[in-house]
């Protein structure tokens, strides 16, 4: 076993290899699961006003048979078959995931918010033959499937599985009130029909065949990526994948994930791969109660989740944790049970930590990964040393590095792309054997990220390769200007980007979202020039209502470049 | 004065300016807001507005502060200045009875509208109930000793408990079946906003064309004082905690808290106090009217906060 610098700074209970998987696929990990916990509340899905409903272990388990019996017995899919995924969280999504892997069938999440055209091209170039979609965002489908392969819609309601009078006056208010009920105008299934089908078609020895031939090799997820980069392409992630980085997460947080114990909140989405395969699988895992809100926007959405249950756990990205800390209900009360938080998806800013520490009393650790690698690469450690402002050391049977040009690797505290190797690494970029080639070599994804590792093994983000700016010669990385600007009182969100300069090639602006009251762009570029060195300096703050920002609540500067650039308003995805 | 004399007809009647039924149904429909209301809140919310008790002493220094102050400055300086009608003393009475009351159990559902702080509002308005004992009295003696009218007069203690009761005991049953049941409480809470809604509509349906002939031969001077009360009590209590930098939501609540007086509260001590007086239907007609301009004017308001919220408190970094 090779000996890395970061080896000596798991925690004494976390092994640094991964032992053994047990399990071969999802639905094998899923059932030791069941088995386990059968009759604990696994989901609770929380409203704004507090309106919930539960679905226990067992529960999950028959109606996940069901629907898988559903998509093989009834719609006739073959395995293999790609089954579209497009809703917000809510209790039908962890049925139709499970129930898709069970199938011997492909997930392709898909983001609900998705205009017609992004979801023409992310359906046709997965292939995807079955889409299960909220109800709420039906309306776009009449456009969008003549242009794709789907033959069987199946609509979801935001109040499944909730108490029957419950579920109704959520129907009237969305009807009436919200009215974000659209008329759907395609042909389609219910949820609870597909269900009931399904169950009726159910038999126990061809849902053994389902499986048949499913190793750790297969795929089980199309996870589309790069929306931020260019054309959106899907990261084929095996079962073999999502199984190990599932059992590296809970082997790294050691004690810190408590089996049977915790109660998770996920308030981001899990059509995303960060609360996918840490939330959804991770935390059901290891029987945790899971409470999921549909939209943490705004932030006072959460409210009643943190007012009604013991929340012990919290996954967020930077925007989420500093949202939170901004609001008054989150200040005056803090959540008492809270032991950890897990943050993740961008830079999370020593000013947001720092703070979420205080306030709360508890750890919020930073960890790194890409929708490529399943995600988690390198995570700090929840009851050894974590180190502010890195990303923590590689998870188990994970190795990392940071590379140069040639791909060389660079000096302890050198900044390169930072490189990754284990179980987690993603099978391939699908139908695109070239993008696959450039970015996997010799087994090493490469990421497109510069990182430094310290003496410890402890890695550091300096930025994205792409978002660097170059002033003059210089490189400007705008985490750092962000940083400091996010310190500024008063200073709500910023994003840091290059525009064209005649004079230096490109030039430092600052966009800022401030809250009342505000501070001036002359205080903001001083308390810069006091931190920063000359060429780092923004050379214009402006501020903005608001800024571009993926799904998960990551500011897209490539997006507010491009506004600002080409003077568009178009939004980000 | 045949309208005044149809008011105190009724009054006499009925004691108050509508009738037992609809009386009946109004209290209903409060009783179900605050069970809705209290749905919506935890003990919690109640042990912050305590553990920070600004909103609490500014709202309490501005409900008896400024609400008789302003009672006095526009009976001073409008009531008496202008023309004043027949029995004015009596309608002077009235206005400084109504600016001397303690808060009303409305300003709570006005506050819940407004997306401001409903555990101070209904702490607040407690507590000026309770502070009524002493301060109603207080403030009717000085500010009447000081236009000349030299009254006095005991707050009958049986009304606050009423009205203290009324308010306390459908929130706590609230808030219990909340705790009980996240799901029922949400339910209850959304029933509660909609009468809520509804009830707006519903008082002016059943006051405008009872008091039609009311509303007509009224003078000026006496509407710019039921209707200026109210809307000066909000303005000078919403700058004064915006002044001191309270959070909006506590200044819109403490604003709602100060204009929105117990109007039948003050209608009911009057029909006690002065049910032998030769003016009493006088004494009524400022209460009557506030009572009727509040709701309008607590409604517009309630619009305004709303968009001053949406432009100034949303900015709260967008997720997703």
């Amino acid at each position: 076993m090779t000996t890395y610098p970061w080896t000596k700074h798991y925690p004494s209970e976390v092994s640094p290899e991964l032992e053994k998987v047990p399990y071969a696929n999802l639905p094998e990990l899923i059932k030791a699961a069941v088995g386990t916990y059968s009759k604990t509340k696994a989901f609770t899905q929380v409203m704004p006003n507090g309106m919930n409903g539960s679905l226990t272990y067992a529960q999950i388990d028959t109606l996940s048979d069901n629907f898988a019996a559903y998509l093989r017995e009834v719609v006739k899919l073959k395995q293999g078959d790609r089954v579209a995924v497009q809703m917000p969280n809510c209790l039908a999504y962890p049925i139709v995931a499970f129930g898709v892997f069970k199938a011997g069938l492909v997930l392709v999440n898909t983001n609900p918010l998705y205009t017609a055209p992004e979801m023409i091209h992310q359906f046709s170039d997965s292939g995807a033959v079955t889409l299960v979609v909220s109800d709420m965002f039906a309306d776009r489908l009449k456009a969008v499937l003549p242009k794709t392969k789907i033959k069987t819609v199946v609509t979801v309601k935001i109040s499944e599985f909730f108490p029957p009078i419950i579920a109704g006056v959520i129907r009237i208010v969305q009807r009436y009130w919200s009215r974000t009920l659209p008329k759907i105008e395609v042909d389609h299934t219910w949820f609870q029909d597909a269900l009931k089908a399904g169950k009726n078609a159910k038999n126990d020895s061809a849902a053994a065949s389902y499986l048949k031939g499913i190793t750790s090799e297969s795929v089980a997820a199309l996870q589309y990526t790069g929306g931020t980069t260019g054309v959106s392409k899907g990261a084929m992630l095996s079962h073999g994948n999502l199984v190990t980085n599932t059992l590296q997460m809970i082997s790294h947080c050691g004690t810190g994930m408590r089996k049977g114990m915790e109660t998770v909140l996920t308030a981001l989405p899990m059509y995303h791969i960060f609360a996918f395969t840490i939330n959804l699988i991770a935390f059901f895992h290891i029987g945790a109660r899971n409470i999921i809100v549909p939209s943490p926007r705004p932030p006072s959405n959460l409210q009643r989740a943190f007012d009604n249950y013991k929340i012990t756990w919290l996954t967020g990205v930077n925007t989420l944790f500093n949202a939170l800390l901004n609001e008054r209900w989150f200040q005056d009360a803090p959540p008492k049970h809270l032991r950890a938080s897990a943050a993740g998806g961008m830079a999370l800013q020593a000013s947001v930590s720092e703070r979420w520490r205080e306030l709360t009393g508890t750890p919020l650790v930073e960890g790194y990964g890409l929708t490529e690698t399943s995600p988690v690469l390198t995570f700090n450690p929840l009851t050894g040393l974590s180190k502010d402002g890195s990303i923590g050391i590689p998870v188990p049977s994970t190795e990392v590095k940071c590379v140069n040009e040639k791909g060389k690797e660079v000096a302890v505290g050198e900044p390169g792309e930072i490189i990754a190797r284990g179980p987690q690494i993603m099978l391939g970029y699908w139908q695109r054997p070239d993008e696959t080639a450039s970015s996997i070599k010799d087994g090493w994804f490469y990421t497109g990220d510069i990182a430094q590792m310290d003496a410890d093994g402890y890695f550091k983000i300096v930025d994205r390769k792409k978002d660097m700016i170059l002033v003059s010669g210089f490189n400007v990385f705008p985490n750092e200007v962000e940083e400091q600007i996010a310190a500024v009182s008063g200073v709500l969100e910023v994003g840091v980007i290059g525009v064209p300069d005649e004079k230096s090639g490109e030039k430092v602006q600052a966009y800022v979202v401030a809250s009342a009251p505000a501070p001036t762009q002359e205080q903001i570029i001083a308390h810069c020039r006091e931190n920063l060195a000359a060429y780092k300096i923004p050379q214009g703050v402006t501020f903005v209502d608001e800024l571009p920002k993926s799904p998960i609540g990551k500011i897209l500067r490539r997006v507010l470049r491009d506004q600002v650039v080409t003077g568009s308003t178009k939004k980000g995805a | 004065m045949n309208s005044i004399m149809i008011l105190a007809e009724e009054v006499a009647n009925e004691a108050t300016v509508v009738n037992e039924f609809e009386q009946t149904l109004l209290r209903i429909f409060i009783l179900i807001i605050m069970f809705g209301l209290g749905a919506g809140l935890t003990p919690k919310d109640f042990g912050l507005a305590l553990k920070r008790p600004w909103g609490l002493i500014i709202g309490w220094l501005t409900q008896f502060g400024v609400m008789p102050l302003t009672a006095f400055i526009l009976v001073t300086f409008v009531l008496f200045q202008f023309d004043p009608p027949p029995g004015v003393a009596f309608i002077a009475l009235g206005a400084l009875i109504m600016g001397a009351v303690p808060a009303g159990t409305t300003s709570n559902l006005f506050t819940y509208f407004s997306k401001g702080n409903l555990a101070l509002s209904v702490t607040m308005t407690v507590n000026s109930t309770l502070w009524a004992f002493v301060m109603t009295p207080l403030m009717l003696v000085i500010y009447s000793r000081l236009v000349g009218l030299d009254e006095s007069l005991d707050i009958p203690v049986s009304e606050l408990v009423t009205v203290i009761f009324g308010l306390i005991v459908p929130v706590a049953l609230g808030m219990l079946v909340r705790r009980l049941s996240a799901n029922a409480g949400s339910v209850l809470e959304l029933i509660g906003g909609v009468f809520g809604i509804l009830f707006i509509p519903f008082l002016i349906a059943v006051w405008v064309p009872r008091n039609w002939e009311l509303l007509l031969t009224t003078q000026w001077p006496t509407y710019v004082v039921a209707i200026g009360l109210g809307a000066m009590g909000m303005t000078v209590a919403y700058y004064i905690a915006k002044a001191i930098k309270l959070h909006p939501m506590n200044a819109r609540t403490i604003s709602l808290e100060t204009g929105i007086q117990n109007g039948p509260l003050a209608i009911a001590v009057i029909v006690s106090v002065y049910a032998d007086s030769p003016g009493l239907d006088q004494i009524l007609l400022i209460p009557a009217l506030y009572s009727l301009f509040i709701v309008i004017l607590s409604t517009l308001v309630t619009f305004w906060f709303r968009r001053a919220n949406v432009a100034a408190e949303q900015k709260i970094p967008n997720l997703l």
